[in-house]
């Protein structure tokens, strides 16, 4: 036993961590509960306990009558394009920034980097009047764009972090042996830089999954709702069955939770070296 | 010769897509905004240039000062609240004494990995007024005391706020524990042997070394406040009246509802600003040195 701490003021302490513990995983238990009862347990009778009944038929509600499965296929569309495009478009960038000497590299770099400042607001009106204009409203197109300039900065700044920590003699081998920078970039730097990668996936991954405002002001045909926005179209059109409501959020939030329990230090690592901002 | 040309192509090839995105979907269209900010503009019809009056109608606008204010309270709340309990956590987990620490960090980063959407949605119910969580708990306590949370005029804004604060403080706990635990453990030593308590050794060792993450969470929070938007759209549309509007939610209307564009402009015009005004000044006022150790 560590002798600065007694062992009341340690049990007081594990008391005051758990009931935080509580505060942050209790709203996700009642809501698995809330997705499993009907409208009458919910609103008069048992509205914070264990369901009396598993109403399991909530679920195939929702998927069915909700167009959830929809909404579930639109996020995954988007989500998997926007993900992928972001991180070879700014590994690339990063591996230009990192490894290669050129005169406005840190230009560049800085350049890039403000994207993290930029809120994505300013740019929404115009967004949307570009959008028309090039006739690509109501596209997946006009949301998977936006999504990847604006993820692109993070994880350039994640990838820049992580490839100036690796000592140049990796390629300069490579080069000697008259492999191109092409080369050496696809067999010998994407190779170790996969843990980044990993990084990067799961943190974009969780950011796009979930964004709402540009789909707001940019989708508003219904098949091309993703997730959020379908969440939030719910509320007036089935404003009675409580339980299926319930059970779309669960079904929308598991991806997300699923990724950050397996990978949550991933996330973490993503999250501490994105924060390491210079500039 | 050959050579150099080659190079240079080669950091054309990997930098452009990056860039020329950039350029496109993010830097043209907020120059655009800025520019389109001047001008009297409906998004059909030809755009009247109006100098700053867009600016001086903003100014006269009851809307735009209970959305600024509402911007501001949101910030002032989240900050308070993630920092300060992210650091307290952080303090806490970080110390030997504690065992699970994996498990209590996971648990408070729950809420960061879904939708504010659900978030939002979630506690629609748990401020509902008839059946919801917190109302019940006054019941189950014996207390009389109830509240319509989101449907005051008053309280509306704050029970928003704390639903961001509630949802985001994982983001901050993780930083700045992340930084205390990359302090050298031999700084500690050195301060207990000199015969410093634990917590005078943190406020002269943590606190001060804690300056570049500070710099970053306060950033996030305060500029993720002024922005805010989508609690309010989910919980309130608003409401109850204006009471919960926020610059974007200001903007929003009066582009897409409205059809002002130029308007429109005008107020995110305004809230970059501030949030720029808001970086610039962390930047300057916090720890100006990065440590390396």
């Amino acid at each position: 036993m560590n002798k600065k701490f007694g062992n009341i003021k340690k049990t007081a302490l594990y008391i005051v961590l758990s009931f935080y513990a509580v505060c942050s995983i209790y709203p996700f238990i009642w809501l698995i509960f809330f997705s499993l009862k009907n409208n009458e347990e919910i609103t008069v009778s048992n509205s914070f306990g264990v369901p009396e009944v598993f109403r399991f038929e909530n679920y195939v509600n929702a998927w069915n009558s909700f167009n959830i499965a929809l909404y579930f296929k639109n996020s995954i569309i988007v989500s998997l394009i926007s993900v992928a495009v972001t991180i070879i478009i700014s590994l690339m960038f990063a591996y230009a920034t990192a490894r290669m000497i050129w005169r406005m590299s840190k230009v560049a770099r800085i350049y890039i980097t403000a994207g993290m400042f930029i809120p994505v607001q300013i740019i929404l009106i115009p967004l949307v009047i570009l959008v028309k204009n090039l006739h690509m409203s109501n596209s997946f197109m006009s949301l998977i764009i936006p999504y990847i300039a604006f993820q692109m900065s993070f994880a350039a700044i994640v990838f820049h972090g992580f490839l100036t920590s690796l000592p140049f003699e990796i390629e300069e081998a490579a080069y000697i042996d008259g492999a191109s920078i092409f080369r050496t970039f696809m067999s010998i730097i994407v190779p170790m830089v996969i843990p980044a990668i990993a990084s990067v996936l799961i943190f974009t991954f969780m950011n796009v999954w979930n964004e709402f405002t540009v789909a707001l002001m940019l989708i508003n045909k219904e098949v091309l709702r993703t997730l959020p926005l379908g969440l939030v179209s719910f509320k007036g059109q089935f404003n009675t069955d409580w339980g299926g409501m319930g059970a779309a959020m669960v079904i929308a939030a598991i991806p997300t939770i699923v990724v950050y329990l397996m990978f949550s230090e991933k996330v973490e690592k993503a999250l501490t070296v994105g924060s390491a901002v210079k500039g | 010769m050959q050579k150099d040309f080659k190079y240079k192509l080669n950091v054309l090839l990997f930098t452009l897509p990056a860039l020329l995105l950039f350029t496109v979907v993010v830097c043209y269209p907020v120059l655009q905004s800025l520019y389109k900010s001047l001008f009297d503009w409906d998004g059909l019809s030809k755009p009247v240039f109006v100098g700053f009056g867009n600016y001086v109608k903003l100014w006269g606008n009851d809307n735009f000062h209970l959305s600024n204010k509402n911007g501001f309270i949101f910030a002032a709340m989240i900050t308070v609240y993630q920092i300060g309990l992210g650091l307290l956590l952080a303090l806490v987990l970080s110390s030997k004494a504690v065992r699970k620490s994996r498990f209590f960090r996971t648990s408070y980063f729950m809420p960061v990995v879904i939708s504010t959407i659900i978030a939002g949605q979630l506690w629609l119910q748990i401020y509902n007024p008839d059946y919801g969580l917190i109302n019940k708990i006054f019941e189950a306590l014996g207390m009389s005391y109830r509240q319509a949370w989101l449907s005051d005029d008053k309280a509306a804004i704050y029970a928003v706020s704390f639903v961001n604060a509630w949802q985001y403080m994982g983001i901050h706990l993780v930083l700045i524990y992340t930084a205390i635990k990359s302090i050298p453990e031999h700084y500690y030593e050195a301060a207990v042997i000199d015969g410093a308590s634990n917590a005078k050794a943190h406020t002269k060792i943590t606190m001060p070394l804690l300056g570049e993450t500070f710099k970053f969470c306060l950033v996030i929070s305060i500029t993720g406040g002024l922005k805010g938007f989508n609690e309010m759209y989910v919980m309130t549309q608003g409401g109850p009246g204006t009471y919960t509007n926020t610059l974007t939610y200001m903007m929003y209307k009066q582009a897409f509802m409205a059809n002002n564009y130029g308007f429109g402009c005008a107020v995110a015009a305004v809230l970059v600003l501030e949030c720029l005004i808001f970086t610039v000044l962390i930047n300057k006022f916090v720890a100006r040195d990065r440590i390396v150790y």
